[in-house]
């Protein structure tokens, strides 16, 4: 036998390279606020990364000057032995606050069509080695525990949310439900993220390997991930610590596969499946954006082909265009201002139309009293007239 | 007379937060940084990058280009233990469109491919070859089909990446370039030096001593250090792999001396024979002894191995990929004049969007209110000038009515006045004085 060539060898090549260069993963929650989002990504990581927004504060004097920031973003460099990520955690405060709800998504939508157009921008330049990455790899969609059904504003979100990114519904608060609550929410949602062509994230599986196929399996049967949060760590028993949360009625322990599916849905987001959702975020959903986008540009552009530069060989290279969209404007505020103004310019149209009004009046009375006038020279000629006639009467 | 228009109102102000300022101050990006000790799992990604490799499947492409004859078929199939490279003798002899004009014999391309698989890893490889080369003393562009093709290859890929469906895009591009140097024991040819630099900015030049086996140690040792001084005199870059100081010591020192071995001296066999001590090995047989491909002491065959595929395969591509036709591509687009923008790199920064939002709202809201302003001032003008003119009409036609009636009481008053006179002198005056005074009053 010859020796082997030693290609067993490139696959590990590939983990030295990928182990050097580290990786870059960002992770976006959406969901009403109050539903233990902040508190799940600091359980996730073990480390207070998102400060919790302070109830108390909501009305302090900064809030009319923060009102508009939708997008938080939280960035962060962890390093596990010896690997490390640069982390972004994107979170969508005031979600589900306002009293109008209706394009309470637009800022998270935007958030993830920027970054596409962002990357696809940084992509296109001449010198790009620098590029700015915040595309979300996944998209954790909090469901409040209400034990029901999803609400319509729910539904919409995530319809437009899956087409764009990889989502990953998960319900918050699980402690609140029984076990047969939860098992009958969880088909509920299933049933309607299935009638209403919503298309979540799940592992692929890969059936020629059992092991990992039996794994995808047990994630996917366990969609909508049940999640409770906890940064504090309770001792369970003595000696024994565990993430949880305590009541009189005993310990929820966070990392318990009886208590609830954090433990998967951590193996899904970081240790089985951390590569699947940034590859599947490039080349697919980062496709899908930039060959619409393209597709629209290039029909916008049907004349201006010519600008199409060929290589000299002959081939054409395209030039990459850069686009020129009207920005989507979703500030509340800009709306409140734009309808001032009108109605700032229907007050002076209204004052002018008064004025005008007042001005016909004075033609009118104007009239009549030159009308008057008139009459009262006819009386006066009619008059002269009649005595004219008496003087030729008596004369005869 | 003077217009009957109403005054006008003192102007509305405009509401004042319409015109706030733009005050932009960009923010400090805060980045938390943390070792973690607990298990969270995202250390996992190079293994699952491990498996997704498995799955993917590798390639590489390598460039073998050197004289006829140097053993370049046969140190490929040497490398890959196939037969991938025909020998010259088996393929169609100099058909006659090879010759070009001026006689010699055009270089031409060829590439061809293989499947390896060991232990469920699977490479395709694809070797580009340029016989022909070197062949014709008068071609002066012996160099040209060689250089194309490696741009061509830069510019398919280009092409692909810039398409709108890109899942099909393929990576033709040249990771490694053997260049195959004839063993004279001298010094570089200027035809070598010519033909290095016109590539080693393009691709990965990998120089080695074709057929080693007749060069004995010390002409090797100094045939080695005088290519490496016009390498390094004529500023030629060849590819050397980073040893950084955070692997470990083994594989720091491995790649030490595979640097240190450059460059490599090789030898070339897929034929076994057998050592005089009875083991079979690939090698050559000469009536003095054997030389083994595979011996580290006879030749630096097992060194070129590790840095083209053992150690450095994913790195050549890696540099490929992110050095080399990074640096072709930029070139490119700028010759063709597209230009850097760098604004599009920013961080992105909430704040800094929503100021940048503002802006665009005030202009949208500064262009709208110059439009609603204009249609406005024109409806306004308008209806200012209808009323000016039925004004105008109305004075216009009064004073005409006016005149003539004051025509008409001044020729009847005149005949009264005469009428009066012929009377009085005949008769007795008739005086209507309160009548008279009356009419006067009404007349103002
Ligand atoms: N019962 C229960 N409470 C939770 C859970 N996760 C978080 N909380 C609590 O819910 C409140 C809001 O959590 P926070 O993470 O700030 O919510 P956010 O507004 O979505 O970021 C805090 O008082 C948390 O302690 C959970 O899984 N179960
Ligand atoms: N002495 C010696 N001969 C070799 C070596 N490698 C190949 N050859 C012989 O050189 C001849 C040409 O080899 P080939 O691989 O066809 O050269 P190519 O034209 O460069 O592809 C053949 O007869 C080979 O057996 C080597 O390392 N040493």
């Amino acid at each position: 036998m010859p020796e082997p060539v030693g290609i067993t060898s490139l696959p590990d090549q590939r983990y030295k390279i990928v182990s050097k260069e580290g990786a870059t993963f960002t992770i976006m929650v959406a969901g009403e606020s109050g539903l233990g989002k902040t508190t799940f990504i600091n359980t996730l990581f073990q480390t207070s990364l998102k400060p919790h927004q302070d109830p108390t504060e909501r009305h302090n004097k900064f809030q009319s000057a923060q009102e508009t920031v939708e997008i938080g973003i939280v960035r962060a460099i962890l390093e596990e032995k010896n690997f490390k990520i640069r982390l972004n955690i994107i979170d969508t405060p005031g979600f589900g606050n306002n009293v109008n709800n209706n394009d309470s998504w637009t800022p998270i939508i935007d958030f993830i069509d920027d970054q596409h157009e962002s990357y696809m921008k940084q992509e296109r330049q001449p010198l790009r080695t620098n590029k700015k990455d915040l595309r979300v790899h996944a998209c954790l969609y909090f469901i409040r525990p209400t034990g029901h059904s999803l609400k319509p504003l729910d539904i919409e979100i995530m319809q437009r949310l899956s087409t764009r990114v990889n989502l990953i519904p998960v319900i918050a608060k699980a402690d609140t439900l029984s076990p047969a609550e939860l098992d009958t929410f969880k088909t509920r949602i299933r049933e309607i993220i299935e009638a209403q062509d919503i298309n979540i994230y799940t592992p692929p599986l890969e059936l020629d390997d059992p092991a990992s196929a039996e794994h995808a399996k047990q994630l996917i049967e366990s969609m909508p991930f049940a999640i409770i949060g906890a940064e504090e760590e309770i001792e369970i028993s003595p000696g024994k610590f565990s993430r949880g949360r305590k009541y009189p009625w005993g310990v929820v322990e966070v990392e318990n596969d009886e208590h609830c599916d954090f433990k998967k849905l951590r193996s899904l987001l970081l240790r089985t499946n951390m590569l699947d959702l940034v590859l599947s975020t490039n080349e697919i959903h980062f496709e899908n954006f930039r060959s619409t986008k393209l597709g629209a540009d290039e029909e916008e552009n049907e004349d201006e082909l010519k600008e199409e530069l060929t290589n000299e060989k002959g081939e054409v290279v395209k030039k990459p265009s850069i686009t020129k969209k009207p920005r989507r404007l979703h500030n509340p505020k800009f709306k409140e201002e734009e309808d001032q103004l009108k109605k700032f310019f229907t007050e002076q149209v209204k004052a002018e139309e008064q004025r005008f009004r007042q001005w016909e009046t004075n033609i009118i009375n104007e009239r009549n009293r030159l009308n008057q006038d008139l009459e009262e020279m006819q009386l006066k000629l009619k008059n002269l007239e009649e005595q004219i006639k008496k003087l030729q009467l008596a004369k005869r | 007379m003077t217009s009957v228009e109403p005054e006008k109102q003192p102007a509305i102000q405009m509401p004042s937060s319409v015109k706030s300022p733009i005050t932009y101050t960009p923010q400090d990006i805060k980045i938390i940084k943390k070792v973690l000790n607990g298990y969270v799992g995202f250390a996992n990604l190079p293994k699952q990058w491990h498996r997704k490799s498995v799955r993917r499947g590798f390639t590489f492409n390598i460039m073998a280009i050197g004289e006829s004859g140097l053993g370049k078929a046969t140190l490929i199939n040497t490398l890959f233990n196939r037969e991938i490279v025909n020998h010259r003798d088996d393929e169609e002899t100099v058909e006659e469109d090879t010759e070009d004009k001026e006689g010699g014999v055009a270089v031409k391309i060829r590439s061809t491919k293989a499947e390896i698989e060991e232990d469920g890893v699977k490479l395709k490889v694809s070797v580009i070859t340029a016989p022909g080369f070197g062949e014709s003393i008068n071609n002066t562009d012996y160099w040209k089909p060689i250089v194309d093709e490696i741009n061509s290859r830069f510019d398919s890929y280009l092409e692909a990446e810039c398409k709108i469906n890109r899942s099909t895009i393929v990576d033709d591009r040249i990771h490694a370039f053997l260049y195959f140097i004839e063993p004279t024991g001298h010094s570089l040819r200027a035809l070598d030096i010519a033909m290095m630099k016109l590539v080693h900015e393009k691709v990965n030049l990998i120089p080695i001593i074709a057929k080693s086996d007749t060069l004995t140690d010390d002409e090797i040792v100094e045939f080695k250090q005088r290519i490496l001084a016009d390498i390094a005199h004529q500023g030629i870059k060849i590819f050397t792999p980073e040893a950084p100081g955070d692997d470990d010591e083994e594989t720091v020192s491995n790649t030490q001396s595979i640097i240190d071995t450059f460059p490599f001296a090789v030898v070339g066999s897929t034929k076994e024979v057998q050592t005089p001590d009875g083991r079979t090995v690939r090698g050559r047989q000469y009536p003095w002894g054997v030389i083994e491909v595979d011996n580290e002491a006879h030749n630096d065959f097992v060194k070129l191995r590790q840095l083209l595929i053992r150690n450095f395969l994913e790195e050549l591509k890696e540099h490929t990929a992110n050095v080399l036709y990074e640096n072709y591509r930029t070139e490119k687009l700028k010759k063709m004049g597209i230009e850097q923008d760098s604004t599009v790199f920013r961080e992105f920064d909430p704040l800094a969007k929503q100021q940048e939002e503002r802006a665009l709202h005030e202009a949208k809201l500064a262009k709208m209110e110059a439009e609603m302003k204009s249609v406005f001032q024109q409806k306004v003008s308008e209806k200012e000038k209808k009323l000016q003119r039925s004004e105008a009409d109305l004075f216009a036609r009064h004073k005409e009515m006016k005149d003539k009636l004051t025509k008409q009481i001044k020729i009847l008053e005149e005949k009264k006045v005469q009428l009066e006179k012929q009377r009085s002198l005949p008769q007795e005056p008739m005086v209507q004085p309160a009548q008279q005074k009356t009419r006067k009053g009404f007349l103002r």
